[in-house]
C-alpha cells in the first residue's frame, strides 16, 4: 500500500491523460460486455416475466407447438385425475395503431373457469360488470384492460378501443379494468384480456386453443399429474412448467445470444491488450524509478505486486464504471433487442425495464480486474526481474531480443499447428473453440515479430517518401516493439473482426440473395401481418380462393408456417401444396435426387428439410424423421435436403395435407400468389385489396417489398454487431493514442535533441502522424491477414456448432478497402493531439536531463 | 261427502305425520319432497334482481322450460333481457347418476360452449346462482342427517344435513336444508364451503299452481360477495305441452 501511495499515486497524477485512456479500454470492454447482456437478459426476463405474471396459479402448461390444437383437448385435459382447473388460453400481440403504444397482448381466456387460475384484481366498479358474463361474456367486443395502459390512453370503463381483427379493424368496449400490479404488468402493462371464442374469430384461429393453463389438486404431485397429462395426450404435445416456457423462449433466440457473447467478449480481449500496452510501457518508462526501488531492498515479488496491485485497481475502477455505463448502454438496446427478436423470432416482449444482474455485474467486474491483472501479468514479471544497474541506462530496453522473439515464434507455431490439428480432429464443439483461440494466440504471439519485419519492410519507403519524418518514424518503431505491439495486437484484433463479420455478413447476404431468388419468385405475398414472422392472425383457406378469382391472378400458393419442437429444438414447420410450389419455386437438393424429393414430398411419402437443421441434427436423405403432431406421430423418410434461410433453428417442408391430418389446421398465414403474364402488379394487388381486403385484414406485399423486408432483416441482425465493431475499433484507436502519448513523452529529449539541432516544426509533426500511420497500418495488415482465419472460424461455428447453416467462403474486399480509410483517418486523428504535445513541447525542459 | 272428505283429512294428516310416527329419515323426507313436485314439464318466465354489495340493483329476465323431473330432466333457460344479452342460454341435461351436462350459447359469438364440471362453482350470468345450483340434487348422491324441527317464516320444518357422496363433486362440503313439514316444501338451504356458509337461499310466497306446490319467489344470498339475487317465478305453468325437439343443441342455438 506504502509503495502504491509513494510510487503509483504520482505516477498516475503525472499521466492523468493516459490513465483515463486505459481506463476507457477496459471501461468500453466490460460496457460492451455488460450493456449486451444486461439488455438481452432484460429482454429475457421480460418475456419470463411476463410468463409468469400470466401464469398466476397455473402449475402447468399444454402446448402443442405453435400450432394450437383442436378444442376437444381441454376435456381430456380436465378429465385427467388430478386436474383441478385446466382452462383454454389464445395469447397473440394485437396492433392497435396508437402512436407510441407499440402491440397489445391479447389473453384469450374462458371466465367461467380462468379465473380459478389468474387473478384479474379487478377496480371494485367493475367486478360486477366483468364477474357477469351477460354483460362480458355476451359481448364479443368486450374487453378488460390494465390501469397503466387506460391512464396512458384516458380511457375508462365503456371506452372503445379499435383492434385489428382478421375480419380488419372491430371496435371493441372496455368493460373492466385491472389494478395495477401482478397480471396487469405482463408486457409492459400492454395487456387485455377478452373471452377465448371471441379471440378465436379476431385471430382466425378456428376452433383451437393455443394453450391449456391448469392447475393440480391439493396434495397432488405436479410431475405425476404431468405424467399423465402426457399419457393421455400423446407426444404431439408438451405439458410443462410456465417456467420452462421461458427457456424455449432462449432456445429460439440462443444463435443471437451466442453471436452477441462471442463479440462483447472479443470488446474485453481487446481492452485487454489496451491494459498490456499502457503496463507495458508504464514498466519501460518506470525503469529508473524501478531501479532505484530495487536498489533500494525492493524485493521482485514487491514490484511485481506493485504492478499487479495497479493493474487490479485500474481494472476494478474501469470495471466498476464499465458496468455503469454498460447499463446505461442496455437501456438504449433494450428496446432495439425486443424490436429485433420480434422482427427476427416473431417473439414480442416489451422491455420496459432494464434490470442489472448482480451475477452478471459481478461477472463483468471480475472478467475486468481479471483481464487487467492478466494483461499486466508480462510487465509485472518483466519490472520484477529488472536489473537495477541496467535500469538506470537508457535505450535499447524497449527493444525485444532474439531470444524473446525465438521463444514467442515457437511458441506461436505450436499455436498455429494445434489450430490445424483441431480442425483435423472433426472440428466441432470445444475442438472448433479450442482452434479458434489456438489461432488468435498464435497470431498475437507474432504480432511483434511480424510488426518489426514489416516496420524494416516498409522503412524504405518512408524513408523515400519522407526522407526524414518517414525514417524517424519507422526508426522509432523498430527500436520499441514493446511500446507499439500491444496497439498493433488490438488494431489487428479489431480490424480481424470486421473482416470476419463482415464477411459473414456478405456471405449471408449472398446466400440469402441467391435463395429469395429461387425461393420467393411469386409476385405477390399476402399476409395476414405485416411483419412477416409474426403468427398471430391467420386466414381461412377461403380466402385464398377469393385472392384466385382476382382478374389477373394465375396462381395462389397456401403456405402455413408454425415453429414445432422436433428432439426439443424448436423448428420451423412448412405446410404448403408442394407440387404447385415446385412447379414455380425449384430449390435444387443437396441431399437426394431433386426429381424425386419433390415427388416424393408432393405425395405425402417424404419430408425436406433445410440444410441448416441437418446439420444441426445430423440428419441425411433416407433417414426417418419422427415428429410429433397432436394427431399422432408422423413418420416419413426424408426425402430430401435443400438449401433455406426460412429459419436460423431450420425447416421442414411438408405436404399441407399431411398438416391438415396430423395437426388438424387449415389456416394459412401465406399466400404466394403468382400473375397472369400481362398483369400489372399494382393492379392486382389494389384489386386484391379492394375485393378481399375490405372484408379481411390483410398485407399485400410485392416481390421487391419482401426481399427488402429479408435483407432489412438481416441488416438489423448484423447492425447490433457492427456497433459492436465500432466500440473494438474506438477500443484499438483508444490504444493508438496511449501508444503514441506515451511515445511522444517518451520521446522528449530525443524530439528536443531534433529541434535543437534544426529539425523544423513540420518535419517532427510530420514524425508522429507518419508513426501513428504506419501503426494504423501494421495492425491493419496484419488484422486483415487474420480477418481471412477469424472468417474462416466464424463460417465454420455458424455451420457446425450455432445455426448449421452453410455459408460460402468469399473475403470481403470491398470492406477491406473500405477499412484502410477508416483505420489510417483514425489513427491520423489519434496522432493530432500528441503530434502537438511533441511540437509545442519546451526545449529547454526536454534538454534538461542533458 | 263429508265421510270422504274427513278420510282425506285423516289421510293428509298421517302423511304428514308419516315420518314422526315411522321415524322418516333424511332420505325419505327429500325423496317425498322431490316426488311431490314432479311433472311431466314447466314454464317459466324469470324476473331476476341482483343486488351487489353496495346494493346497485341490475334487472334480468329469462324464460325457463323443463322436461321431465327430478334427476332426469332437461331443461333451457334464455336470457331476454335486457336487450344486449337477449338469447343468451342454457341448456341442461340431469342425469340421475352423475352430474348433469350442461351447454351455453352465446348468440354474439355464435358458439355453444359445454360447462366443465370444474367451472359448476362459478357464478352464474352474474347472478347469485352457481351453475351447481341450477342442477338437480339427485337424492342417491347424497347423504342424509336430520338435525331436528326449526320453524322457517313461521312454518314447522325438518332441518336436514345433506353431504355430498365421495362420487359426487360439488363446491359445497355439506348443506342444510329446512323442509316444511306440512306440504314437503324447501323452505330454506344453506350451502357450505370450507371457509363456511357460502350461499343461502330462501323460498317464498308459497302457491299451489295445478297441484305442485312451489316457491314463486326465490331469494339467494352470496356470504362471500355479500349479494343477494331474487328470482321471482311468473306465468308459471306445469305439465305443458313440450317435446324432446326442445332440449337439444340445435333447440338451444336455434332459440336466439
Amino acid at each position: 500500500m506504502i509503495l502504491l501511495r509513494l510510487i503509483t499515486w504520482p505516477y498516475v497524477r503525472k499521466h492523468l491523460t493516459r490513465t483515463a485512456l486505459t481506463l476507457t479500454g477496459i471501461l468500453l470492454g466490460v460496457a460492451v460486455f455488460v450493456g449486451m447482456h444486461t439488455a438481452n437478459q432484460s429482454v429475457l426476463f421480460a418475456f419470463q416475466r411476463t410468463i409468469d405474471r400470466i401464469a398466476g396459479a397455473t402449475q402447468l402448461q399444454v402446448t402443442a407447438g405453435e400450432t394450437g390444437f383442436d378444442e376437444s383437448t381441454l376435456e381430456r385435459v380436465q378429465a385427467v385425475p388430478g386436474v383441478r382447473a385446466a382452462a383454454p388460453v389464445i395469447q397473440a400481440v394485437a396492433n392497435i395503431g396508437i402512436r407510441g403504444e407499440g402491440n397489445l397482448l391479447i389473453l384469450g381466456v374462458d371466465m367461467l373457469g380462468d379465473r380459478s387460475l389468474r387473478d384479474y384484481d379487478l377496480e371494485e366498479d367493475d367486478e360486477g360488470a366483468v364477474d357477469d358474463p351477460l354483460v362480458f361474456l355476451a359481448r364479443a367486443d368486450s374487453l378488460i384492460i390494465t390501469r397503466p395502459f387506460a391512464l396512458r390512453n384516458h380511457l375508462t370503463v365503456n371506452s372503445t378501443l379499435v383492434l385489428d381483427t382478421v375480419d380488419g379493424p372491430k371496435r371493441f368496449t372496455v368493460r373492466g379494468i385491472m389494478r395495477s400490479g401482478g397480471l396487469a404488468s405482463a408486457f409492459g402493462g400492454n395487456l387485455a384480456v377478452m373471452d377465448i371464442y371471441a379471440a378465436q374469430r379476431m385471430f382466425g384461429r378456428g376452433r383451437k386453443f393455443d394453450r391449456i393453463d391448469l392447475a393440480v389438486n391439493e396434495g397432488e404431485r405436479i410431475d405425476a399429474v404431468q405424467v399423465r397429462i402426457e399419457r393421455t395426450l400423446g407426444p404431439g404435445f408438451q405439458v410443462r412448467t410456465p417456467g420452462s416456457r421461458g427457456r424455449e423462449i432462449e432456445s429460439i433466440a440462443a444463435v443471437y445470444r451466442l453471436s452477441a457473447n462471442i463479440t462483447s467478449l472479443f470488446a474485453l480481449f481487446i481492452g485487454m491488450f489496451i491494459i498490456y500496452n499502457t503496463f507495458a510501457i508504464a514498466v519501460t518508462q518506470r525503469r529508473a524509478e524501478i531501479g532505484i526501488l530495487r536498489a533500494l531492498g525492493a524485493t521482485q515479488s514487491q514490484i511485481r505486486r506493485l504492478f499487479l496491485t495497479e493493474s487490479a485497481v485500474a481494472g476494478a475502477i474501469g470495471s466498476v464504471a464499465g458496468a455503469a455505463a454498460g447499463i446505461l448502454l442496455a437501456r438504449a438496446l433494450a428496446k432495439y433487442i425486443g424490436g429485433l427478436l420480434s422482427e427476427v423470432y416473431g417473439i414480442g416482449e416489451r422491455a420496459e425495464e432494464v434490470s442489472a444482474n448482480p451475477n452478471l455485474i459481478g461477472l463483468a467486474v471480475t472478467a475486468g480486474v481479471v483481464t487487467s491483472i492478466a494483461a499486466a501479468f508480462l510487465p509485472a514479471r518483466n519490472a520484477a526481474r529488472i536489473d537495477p544497474v541496467k535500469a538506470l541506462q537508457k535505450g535499447k530496453y524497449e527493444s525485444l531480443s532474439e531470444g524473446e522473439n525465438r521463444a514467442r515464434r515457437s511458441a506461436a507455431v505450436i499455436s498455429a499447428l494445434s489450430a490445424f490439428a483441431c480442425l483435423g480432429l472433426g472440428g466441432r464443439g470445444v475442438l472448433l473453440y479450442t482452434g479458434y483461440l489456438l489461432t488468435l494466440i498464435a497470431a498475437l504471439l507474432l504480432t511483434p515479430a511480424a510488426g518489426l519485419w514489416l516496420s524494416r519492410l516498409i522503412r524504405p519507403v518512408l524513408r523515400r517518401v519522407r526522407p526524414v519524418e518517414g525514417a524517424l518514424a519507422a526508426d522509432s518503431l523498430i527500436q520499441t516493439p514493446r511500446r507499439t505491439s500491444g496497439t498493433i495486437a488490438a488494431l489487428m484484433l479489431s480490424v480481424s473482426l470486421v473482416i470476419a463479420l463482415g464477411g459473414m455478413a456478405r456471405a449471408s447476404y449472398a446466400s440469402i440473395v441467391q435463395w429469395m431468388n429461387i425461393a420467393l419468385n411469386p409476385d405477390l405475398f399476402v399476409s395476414a401481418t405485416q411483419n412477416l414472422t409474426a403468427r398471430s392472425y391467420r386466414f381461412p383457406p377461403e380466402v385464398g380462393e377469393r385472392i384466385q378469382n382476382v382478374p389477373g391472378v394465375a396462381q395462389v400458393q397456401l403456405v402455413r408456417d408454425a415453429r414445432v419442437l422436433y428432439r426439443g429444438r424448436p423448428v420451423m414447420l412448412v405446410a404448403a401444396d408442394i407440387a404447385g410450389l415446385v412447379s414455380r419455386a425449384r430449390l435444387p437438393a443437396i441431399e437426394g435426387d431433386t426429381d424425386r424429393m419433390y415427388r416424393e414430398a408432393a405425395a405425402g411419402k417424404g419430408v425436406i428439410v433445410s440444410d441448416n437443421l441437418a446439420a444441426l441434427e445430423n440428419l441425411h436423405a433416407g433417414d426417418i424423421l419422427e415428429l410429433a403432431a397432436p394427431a399422432g406421430m408422423l413418420r416419413l423418410p426424408i426425402a430430401g435436403v435443400v438449401i433455406d434461410y426460412s429459419d436460423q433453428q431450420g425447416s421442414i417442408l411438408i405436404e399441407r395435407t399431411l398438416f391438415r391430418r396430423y395437426w388438424n389446421d387449415d389456416t394459412v398465414d401465406l399466400f404466394r400468389v403468382y400473375l397472369e403474364p400481362r398483369a400489372s402488379e399494382s393492379a392486382v394487388r389494389q384489386e386484391i385489396l379492394n375485393r378481399v381486403g375490405s372484408t379481411t385484414r390483410l398485407f399485400v406485399l410485392t416481390n421487391r417489398e419482401v426481399r427488402d423486408y429479408i435483407l432489412r432483416l438481416t441488416d438489423q441482425w448484423f447492425s447490433l454487431t457492427y456497433v459492436q465493431i465500432a466500440v473494438a475499433v474506438l477500443v484499438a484507436v483508444l490504444g493508438i493514442v496511449n501508444t503514441l502519448t506515451v511515445s511522444i513523452t517518451d520521446r522528449r529529449r530525443e524530439l528536443g535533441v531534433l529541434k535543437a539541432v534544426g529539425a523544423l516544426r513540420r518535419q517532427i509533426r510530420g514524425a508522429v502522424w507518419i508513426e501513428s500511420l504506419t501503426i494504423g497500418f501494421l495492425g491493419l495488415m496484419l488484422g486483415l491477414a487474420l480477418g481471412a482465419f477469424q472468417l474462416f472460424y466464424a463460417l465454420e461455428i455458424s455451420r457446425r456448432d450455432i445455426a448449421g447453416i452453410r455459408l460460402e467462403y468469399q473475403y470481403p474486399l470491398k470492406i477491406a478497402l473500405a477499412l484502410a480509410p477508416v483505420m489510417l483517418g483514425a489513427a491520423l486523428v489519434a496522432a493530432l493531439g500528441p503530434a502537438e504535445t511533441a511540437v509545442r513541447g519546451s526545449l529547454v525542459e526536454a534538454l534538461e536531463y542533458e | 261427502m263429508n265421510k270422504r272428505r274427513s278420510v282425506s283429512a285423516a289421510l293428509a294428516a298421517t302423511a304428514l305425520m308419516a315420518p314422526v310416527l315411522f321415524g322418516q329419515d333424511g332420505r325419505q323426507i327429500i325423496a317425498e319432497s322431490q316426488r311431490r313436485t314432479r311433472s311431466k314439464s314447466q314454464r317459466y318466465e324469470g324476473a331476476l334482481q341482483v343486488m351487489d354489495a353496495k346494493r346497485h340493483v341490475s334487472a334480468k329476465r329469462w324464460n325457463f322450460i323443463r322436461l321431465g323431473s327430478f334427476g332426469d330432466s332437461k331443461s333451457l333457460l334464455r336470457f331476454t333481457e335486457p336487450p344486449e344479452v337477449r338469447g343468451v342460454a342454457l341448456l341442461i341435461y340431469n342425469h340421475p347418476d352423475r352430474a348433469s351436462d350442461q351447454w351455453m350459447w352465446r348468440p354474439e359469438i355464435g358458439r355453444d360452449q359445454r360447462i366443465a364440471l370444474q367451472d359448476r362453482s362459478t357464478r352464474f350470468f352474474g347472478t347469485d346462482f352457481s351453475f351447481e345450483d341450477l342442477e338437480e340434487r339427485d337424492v342417491n348422491q347424497f347423504d342424509y342427517k336430520v338435525l331436528g324441527d326449526e320453524a322457517v317464516d313461521g312454518a314447522k320444518c325438518w332441518k336436514i344435513d345433506s353431504t355430498p357422496k365421495q362420487s359426487k363433486s360439488s363446491q359445497y362440503t355439506h348443506s342444510l336444508l329446512w323442509i316444511r313439514q306440512d306440504n314437503y316444501v324447501l323452505a330454506r338451504l344453506e350451502g357450505y364451503g370450507r371457509n363456511g356458509l357460502a350461499r343461502r337461499v330462501l323460498y317464498r310466497d308459497l302457491q299451489n299452481v295445478q297441484g305442485v306446490w312451489t316457491a314463486r319467489t326465490i331469494e339467494v344470498f352470496d356470504a362471500r360477495k355479500n349479494s343477494r339475487t331474487i328470482l321471482t317465478l311468473d306465468k308459471l305453468e306445469y305439465n305443458v305441452p313440450l317435446s324432446e325437439s326442445d332440449f337439444t343443441l340445435q333447440a338451444l342455438r336455434r332459440g336466439s
